[in-house]
């Protein structure tokens, strides 16, 4: 070996890990400073829920210093935050999961005192089965699970789950991987609603997916507004932000339809995970949020309805005349949020696997 | 058939030489098509991934504007170098005490086997297992936890590359050093870590990939400010992956090129002149 080769691997080795270890060094540092001030809070959230700008302005208005990490799913949100040793002081688990996370006593009881700016959040939102009285959380961004679906290729109007059993669209139909998600557009269908307990009804509706099963092209809970934006698809159950998203790059092709049988509804909700360390920043993150004007640029910036009833008339007209961000409240009065079942859960785990493995 | 003056199989019909090329290019489009397609699809003017309509670099431009991301790749890089870094040292050392103690040692081949293990346990298990030990030993999760469990799993790798190497050296060459006067520091700076740096170079790229790319165990011990780049492609699938995704990868792709192409050079210098 000769002995250049010789010392560029080894200054390659040594370069390495003196690069390694300035960069910790300096971010040690800083996080030091910044701890001793503890002017800072660390928000737990999902992609594309809270605008830069906004953010932006929350530091510069409270000086507090923001950290934000993102999540894909309530699942990852649970499992870091029952590893208590995760250093959040801001999460926004959807409804069903808060119903999880509050018995675990993994969220904190928020201080009324301190939230300033409640009433102006919508009261239809409010004082839910899954947060009662809102001791534990407030409602964040809502949305609604409904059909996304190509207009160049589905040439008849699109206002019915049952359009999701028809023959003719074999094989161009997805549906979302959930099984609540699933019965639910039966159960809708059978004018029941998606929180049916009764074991015979339940087992009809089994049936009736059992025979759509073989329409539909794929279950996808998580990829499917980019299967029909592809147009792999051209019937796709699903939730309302991420085909919004899709039918905002394709306006002229794509559409997004709360069927008229109605449909779920579900909330993100803010909460303060009970090891946070900086309370006074994550009650300061929750005033400014409330407030109506910035309630509204969040809305204006990621086009996920909000949960700010003030903010009504400052939010931009495209998106409050978007049926599929705000559907009509005939609607929306049809649609249910999950609840609960208890022990109905076990023969309803039973019956989806059954529609699966056929 | 007869040897070739390169020392080949020559084979009387073309036939079957032809088709192993085939085959071969077959294996290289299979492996390789999929990556070109993610880099000419980074310079693609539509937002959808399927259709291609039009050369743009605005993905480049919006990556480069685009803080968070931007913020994850900076984090997998530290992760990965410090990673890269520490692996190295300590897994090399550790595969050193397993193949040149002189006489072994106590619990040796309870050593090794506790040293593969990471390799061989899923993924999954391991980050249970370290966010439950950070848990219990109230370490809170940050950029460090993450660097502490990719070091876990992967001084392994490193021990097990280094190992093999070792392995094929002739301990000859050692005793002749010894023999001729050098003492055992000398012995190992002189003969024996030269001898085994294309080993220890081999694992560090090894390691510097795995971290880059790890999402399982990078999930769980994750904490404030520690998003990687794969933690941060994996949460924008909620939103879809654009093809600032592709921009991104892309770009990290020539990185890791360029990385081995260094090193690939570097090691066949020393195979040229030893």
């Amino acid at each position: 070996m000769t002995r250049t080769a010789r010392i560029s691997l080894c200054s390659l080795a040594a370069g390495l890990l003196a690069l390694g270890m300035t960069v910790t060094a300096c971010r040690g540092g800083h996080g030091r400073a910044a701890e001793a001030a503890e002017h800072k809070v660390n928000i737990y959230i999902w992609t594309n829920y809270l605008p830069p700008d906004v953010l932006a302005d929350f530091e510069k208005h409270t000086g507090i210093k923001a950290t934000v990490d993102t999540y894909d799913s309530n699942e990852t949100l649970l499992a870091k935050i029952q590893s208590g040793v995760a250093d959040y002081d801001i999460i926004v688990p959807s409804d069903y999961t808060l119903k999880v996370m509050i018995p675990q006593g993994l969220v904190l009881e928020l201080d009324r005192a301190r939230l300033t700016g409640i009433d102006n959040l919508d009261p239809r939102l409010l004082n839910q089965k899954y947060d009662p009285g809102n001791r534990h959380s407030i409602p964040y961004l809502w949305g609604t699970t409904g059909i996304g679906y190509d207009k160049k290729k589905i040439k008849e109007p699109v206002d019915t789950w049952r359009v999701m059993f028809e023959q003719r669209y074999a094989g161009r139909i997805l549906m979302l991987d959930d099984v609540r998600d699933a019965f639910g557009v039966a159960l809708r269908l059978m004018g029941k609603s998606i929180n049916e307990t009764d074991p015979a009804v339940l087992r009809q509706a089994a049936d009736m997916l059992k025979k759509q099963k073989a329409l539909v092209k794929t279950y996808d809970s998580s990829d499917f507004a980019n299967l029909l934006a592809a147009g792999d698809v051209d019937l796709a159950q699903g939730y309302s932000g991420e085909i919004a998203e899709a039918v905002a790059h394709a306006p002229n092709r794509l559409a997004y339809v709360v069927p008229k049988e109605g449909g779920t509804l579900w909330v993100d909700n803010l909460a303060v995970p009970k090891t946070a360390r900086h309370l006074d920043a994550a009650y300061a993150f929750l005033q400014y949020v409330m407030q109506p004007e910035i309630a509204a640029r969040i809305v204006n910036g990621v086009h996920y309805a909000g949960a700010n009833k003030a903010a009504w008339d400052r939010i931009d007209p495209k998106i409050r005349s978007n049926p599929s961000i705000y559907p009509p409240p005939d609607v929306l009065a049809r649609c249910e949020l999950i609840e609960d079942l208890g022990e109905t859960t076990q023969l309803l785990d039973q019956l989806w696997t059954e529609v699966k493995a056929q | 058939m007869t040897r070739d003056p390169d020392g080949g199989l020559r084979i009387g019909s073309p036939w079957p030489r032809r088709l192993l090329v085939s085959h071969g290019v077959l294996v290289y489009l299979f492996l390789y098509l999929p990556v070109a397609v993610l880099v000419v699809f980074s310079f693609n003017a539509a937002r959808q991934t399927a259709v291609w309509s039009g050369f743009t670099l605005d993905w480049y431009r919006r990556l480069l504007r685009d803080d968070g991301l931007l913020d994850a790749v900076r984090n997998s890089l530290e992760v990965a170098a410090v990673t890269t870094g520490v692996a190295t040292v300590l897994g090399t050392l550790a595969a050193l005490a397993l193949g040149r103690s002189p006489a072994g040692f106590r619990g040796q081949r309870a050593t090794q086997a506790l040293l593969m293990l990471p390799v061989v346990i899923p993924e999954i298990v391991l980050g249970a297992a370290l966010v439950t030990f950070f848990g219990v030993s109230r370490l809170r999760l940050s950029l460090a936890t993450v660097i502490i469990a990719h070091v876990v799993f992967s001084i392994s790798y490193v021990a097990i590359v280094v190992r093999a190497r070792l392995a094929g050296l002739d301990p000859a060459l050692e005793e002749a050093a010894r023999d001729l006067g050098a003492g055992p520091f000398d012995t190992f700076r002189r003969v024996t870590l030269p001898l085994l740096l294309p080993g220890v170079v081999a694992s560090a790229l090894l390691v510097f990939t795995l971290s880059i790319d790890d999402y399982v165990i990078t999930s769980f011990v994750a904490g404030v400010g520690a998003t990687t780049l794969p933690l941060h492609i994996y949460s924008m699938l909620k939103v879809g992956v654009t093809p600032e995704v592709n921009a991104v990868s892309t770009l990290l792709l020539a990185v890791t090129i360029v990385l081995i192409v260094v090193a690939q050079r570097l090691l066949q210098e020393d195979r040229r002149t030893t």
